[in-house]
């Protein structure tokens, strides 16, 4: 007797958790759940999409959980998902839902960084999601969310930073070397205020805008990397990015703002 | 090994050796503080030691173009005359109710000291209540309507020399008045450690403005202090999956670390707790002030007692001499903790 009623309530647990488990694949699988996704809230985000639903494995945000500091929140961007041999990724969108204006930046890429390893700083200006969208050469879509908290800074008493010279000072830090189809990591800095738009100065007159809106590498005649950045990002952009150089060059780095002013950098890449 | 793993590793050095020198030493301004209420000033001459080298060394190091000190968070155009002062006196007499400082109380949790444990926890949350949490917002209030503007950021600007020139005679003036004490020199214990954690000082400048300098991914210039540091200690354990190690956590655990190590060695190593309620409460209430507090003056008595001096910047000199009476005020007077427990029976 008590060894059936053991099979009993044996079996009518397992129902309970199947049941459950359906249940629970149901709530994910529903139309209500996708649009909680932080990406269907964001108009930006959906046009770009347009319509389609993208994979979410495959694109990862690396942005730290808690952050001190909004105005420059480390944020790194990796792609290891699937895809086909001849496909690529040929655009990363960031945005920030909780910015005034959500486009962080827009990174394209190409053959020659088909293996999207990025890295920026970024302002948040309250706790929010980061959302990221990436396209392939073939239609695939990819997005991947991550909240992040921002608590006010430690040290608010320290004075917006002393405002640099725009575009002056660019920094680029590459080996000259690098193995055929080897990555080749790639960082750069330069000075620039990136103002929003949106700050008063101390007498309460507004700060116009003036912000890097592009960036672009180029290895010989060919356009190796480009970005679009927008008022989300820090103050002196940083951006680390990786390449896959198949032959010698001279890389050519330029920075172009709002006004029409430009900053170069050049180097030369011998590929082996 | 990248640059800021080799910071995060010299940075435990750093706590190793603090921990396990404060460890066989007793180091503390307040037992200096109380101890010369009392007529021994050795403990108080090893204080001022430590600061002498803490001096020297970071403005020499400055002098040869290491790093430049006014990156650091102490070297500030503007500060708060209400604050600063207020939050100096509530981490000294914090200091004499919870019996020591944050650094203090790592170094005795290190020795099995769950009294310090207590204490750690509350200065952190206190800490992190007041830099980023409930009252935030009334602090950074308090700061943006009390803030006045210095006609000079340190010393050295006031009389426009440069300033290892100014602190190299300062700092061999208060080296050689802890030295002019007879049973200070008797004491090695006490001289060495102040030299040792005096030197620890330009050791952290130098980990975090040299070993961890990178012009892309830059740090923040910075060295001892142990209330935002304790805090987000605190924070890593429990958010690490989300968030970096930074060189301040990476100094308190090596702190308890190389206390609990020195203990060990000098067979010194006891379980405490609290022995009542009273007395728990009294620790609690010293370390959530020291938390505030010490956010409020923008260090501890060892980062702004040590390391603040060592940039020799004005607001340092004043938070240092408002903690140093926060706990002579908790110490002796009609204040003191004596008294006032005294008066209780």
């Amino acid at each position: 007797m008590s060894h059936s009623y053991r099979i009993k309530t044996a079996l009518s647990r397992r129902k309970v958790l199947q049941h459950g488990a359906a249940g629970l694949g149901l709530i994910l699988l529903s139309p209500f759940a996708w649009a909680s996704e932080a990406w269907q809230q964001l108009d930006a985000a959906k046009q770009i999409l347009n319509g389609a639903t993208p994979i979410t494995q495959g694109l990862t945000l690396d942005l730290p959980h808690v952050s001190e500091d909004g105005s420059a929140v480390p944020l790194g961007i990796q792609f290891n998902g699937d895809l086909a041999d001849d496909d690529y990724l040929t655009d990363i969108h960031l945005f920030a839902a909780g910015n005034p204006q959500p486009e962080i930046a827009t990174f394209r890429l190409n053959e020659l960084s088909r293996y999207p390893d990025i890295a920026t700083r970024v302002r948040l200006n309250e706790t929010q999601h980061v959302v990221a969208i990436a396209k392939s050469h073939q239609g695939q879509t990819f997005a991947v969310s991550q909240e992040v908290r921002i608590t006010v800074s430690g040290c608010l008493m320290r004075s917006e930073d002393s405002q640099t010279e725009p575009l002056t000072n660019p920094r680029v830090s590459v080996n000259q070397q690098v193995a055929a189809g080897d990555s080749l990591e790639v960082r750069t800095l330069i000075n620039h205020p990136m103002e929003t738009g949106l700050r008063e100065d101390s007498s309460g007159e507004r700060l116009p805008r003036h912000i890097i809106e592009q960036f672009t590498v180029r290895l010989g005649d060919e356009v190796a990397f480009e970005a679009e950045l927008h008022q989300s990002i820090s103050a002196n952009p940083y951006l680390r990015f990786h390449l896959t150089p198949h032959q010698s060059g001279e890389l050519v780095f330029e920075w172009q703002d709002d006004q029409d002013n430009q900053a170069r950098h050049t180097s030369e890449l011998s590929v082996s | 090994m990248s640059h800021i793993e080799l910071t995060l590793w010299v940075g435990a050095l750093i706590g190793l050796l603090f921990g396990a020198v404060g460890q066989a030493s007793g180091f503390c301004l307040l037992r200096g503080i109380a101890n010369t209420a009392q007529g021994d000033s050795r403990k108080l001459r090893a204080f001022m030691l430590a600061m002498a080298i803490a001096l020297l060394g970071t403005q020499w190091l400055a002098a040869l173009d290491y790093f430049s000190l006014s990156d650091s968070l102490y070297i500030i155009p503007s500060f708060s005359w209400l604050s600063l002062p207020l939050g100096g006196l509530l981490f000294g007499y914090g200091m004499a109710l919870a019996n020591g400082c944050g650094a203090r109380a790592l170094v005795l949790l290190g020795s099995g000291n769950l009294r310090s444990l207590v204490v750690v926890m509350c200065l952190g949350i206190g800490a992190y209540i007041a830099l980023s949490g409930v009252l935030a917002p009334g602090r950074i209030y308090l700061e943006q309507t009390t803030s006045m503007t210095l006609a000079s950021r340190d010393i050295a600007g006031l009389v426009t020399l440069p300033a290892w020139a100014v602190a190299t005679p300062i700092g061999l003036l208060i080296a050689a008045w802890a030295f002019s004490n007879a049973n200070f020199r008797a004491s090695p214990r006490d001289w060495i450690s102040g030299l040792i954690i005096g030197a620890l000082v330009p050791a952290g400048w130098y980990a975090t403005g040299v070993l961890g300098f990178d012009d892309f991914e830059p740090m923040r210039l910075a060295s001892l202090t142990f209330v935002a540091p304790i805090g987000a200690s605190l924070q890593y354990l429990m958010l690490s999956t989300g968030t970096r190690l930074s060189f301040g956590v990476a100094v308190v655990g090596g702190i308890i670390i190389g206390a609990f190590a020195m203990a060990l060695v000098r067979r010194d190593f006891h379980w405490q707790g609290f022995q009542g309620p009273g007395q728990m409460a009294r620790s609690m209430t010293g370390a959530f002030m020291m938390g505030v507090g010490g956010v409020l003056a923008l260090g501890c008595s060892i980062g702004q007692g040590l390391t603040g001096m060592s940039t020799l910047a004005l607001p340092s000199i004043i938070a240092l001499l408002c903690i140093m009476l926060g706990a002579y005020l908790g110490v002796k007077g009609p204040l003191s903790l004596a008294n006032l427990t005294s008066s209780q029976q």
